[in-house]
């Protein structure tokens, strides 16, 4: 048993800089995916709750489709499969790839928000005076905003994980590095017990900030 | 100050409203009553737009809307509504709830807003809670900021729907006193409402409606004692 022990906190002390080298990049992917997700989410919600039929069509399509199809295959478009229009780097074919797969989901998630809002907070608004984009601004949007963090909040747990895929076009990420590490060390079972810690510490971490956010912002509570 | 030329609502098949009538003079208090689906919050929805009526016209002070794509903000910031269940906004404190509508809409100065929110916190008898937040409120002092929020704005009319509804039996009082202070100051006010005493005691008119239509507007003396419709003299005998 010591003897375990022991390796694990040689191979953790042997890859730490890069591993930590590696996190940032992690970060990195998952901040551009979460920030990407939230404004395509935003704008593909207000598509599917306006009232024009063809807006309606064009974020179902959106939504349809990225969430009927892996998010290995849009890694794998984005970076390999567009190459005739457009050549994005290993690392933004990545990101935008996480970043449009969010907002799918994402979309989903601000939809039932705004819609979860009573009816009677726009009445009330609109009643003394406010205008549609003031109530929406002022009125719906932060309470929804209160109601869409739990589930968001799991959106951005899973897009931290999700962030490791992008080691299929080679994105010297988190788990690509952990994978050549695995391979060249010939100590695949320390090295991925160690990757999988840095992920749960990583979303340790997020879990924490999120409970801390909703506390922040509830106002229902005494 | 509100004037409706034969009003027609309807949801889908359902026609609510019949063909209505009806002035409101500045000043006046105007009590509408009726059973449940009567019409008579329809009604008072369609005063501020909340509803769109399907033919008639209706003109607030001078401007008539028929349309959805008329500036229907602007006729309702001169339209207080107070709600059945309030709609406070919960993320804001009630001092929030009330300079929020004249700093957006009319642009006033912060300062100056609360100030005045103050003085009617101060009215509505509830100076000390201006910083907390709606869920820590009483169902009645949760209806009075919502006054106290319409007020904010000014409004030549205030239009309350069914104010006291949600309201458990001994916070009735609070509200119908600051409505009636109100009604004596000189508001023009309509009222959808079941509290018959306060019909009896504030009212300048009541209006009876049945099926969508009018069929008893007199003052509240003739009203109760002497009504010309069979169905309002039910209608008594029923609430009283």
């Amino acid at each position: 048993m010591p003897e375990i022990f022991g390796t694990l906190i040689d191979v953790f002390t042997r890859t730490l800089s890069g591993f930590l080298e590696a996190t940032v990049i992690t970060l990195q992917l998952t901040a551009v995916g979460i920030i990407l997700g939230c404004l395509l989410g935003l704008f593909f919600a207000l598509l599917k709750l306006s009232k024009a039929k063809p807006l309606q069509m064009i974020a179902n399509f959106y939504i349809t489709v990225i969430r009927g199809t892996p998010l290995i295959v849009q890694i794998m478009f984005l970076y390999f499969g567009i190459t005739e229009f457009v050549t994005l780097s290993n690392y933004w074919a990545g990101a935008i790839a996480l970043g449009v797969h969010n907002g799918a989901y994402i979309a989903e998630i601000f939809r039932g928000a705004i819609q979860g809002v009573d009816k009677g907070q726009t009445e009330a608004s609109f009643s003394l005076g406010m205008t549609k984009s003031q109530t929406m601004k002022r009125i719906v949007f932060p309470q929804a905003l209160r109601r869409s963090i739990p589930p968001l909040g799991n959106q951005f747990i899973i897009a931290l994980k999700d962030s490791s895929l992008v080691y299929v076009i080679g994105v010297a990420e988190l788990f690509s590095l952990a994978n050549r590490e695995a391979a060249q060390s010939f100590q695949p079972f320390e090295t991925y017990l160690i990757v999988g810690f840095y992920y749960l510490v990583l979303v340790m971490i997020f879990t924490y900030l999120l409970r801390w956010y909703e506390n922040k912002l509830d106002f229902d509570k005494d | 100050m509100i004037k409706a030329n034969n009003i027609h609502k309807s949801f889908g098949d359902l026609e609510v409203l019949k063909g209505i009538d009806l002035e409101v003079q500045p000043s006046e208090v105007v009590v509408l009553v009726g059973v449940s689906g009567s019409g008579k919050s329809t009604l008072l929805r369609c005063f501020n737009f909340l509803e769109m009526i399907n033919d008639g016209e209706i003109t607030i002070d001078g401007t008539t809307i028929n349309h959805k794509k008329d500036n229907l903000s602007k006729v309702r910031a001169e339209v207080g509504m107070v709600f059945q269940h309030f709609n406070l906004f919960p993320h804001k404190t009630v001092i929030e709830n009330i300079i929020e509508a004249p700093m957006q809409v009319k642009k006033k100065k912060k300062a100056a807003a609360i100030k005045h929110a103050k003085e009617l916190l101060d009215k509505v008898g509830l100076a000390d809670k201006a910083d907390v937040y709606p869920n820590k409120l009483s169902g009645g002092q949760k209806q009075r900021v919502a006054i106290a929020r319409s007020l904010a704005m000014e409004p030549k009319v205030m239009l309350f729907d069914e104010p006291t509804s949600a309201l458990d039996p001994e916070l009735v009082t609070e509200v119908l006193q600051v409505m009636k202070n109100l009604a004596e100051e000189g508001m023009t006010m309509v009222v959808v409402t079941h509290e018959m005493r306060f019909a009896r005691e504030v009212a300048d008119r009541i209006i009876m409606l049945d099926e969508g239509v009018i069929i008893e507007s007199a003052d509240p003396k003739t009203f109760f004692e002497n009504p010309s419709n069979e169905r309002t003299k039910q209608f008594i005998q029923l609430v009283e």
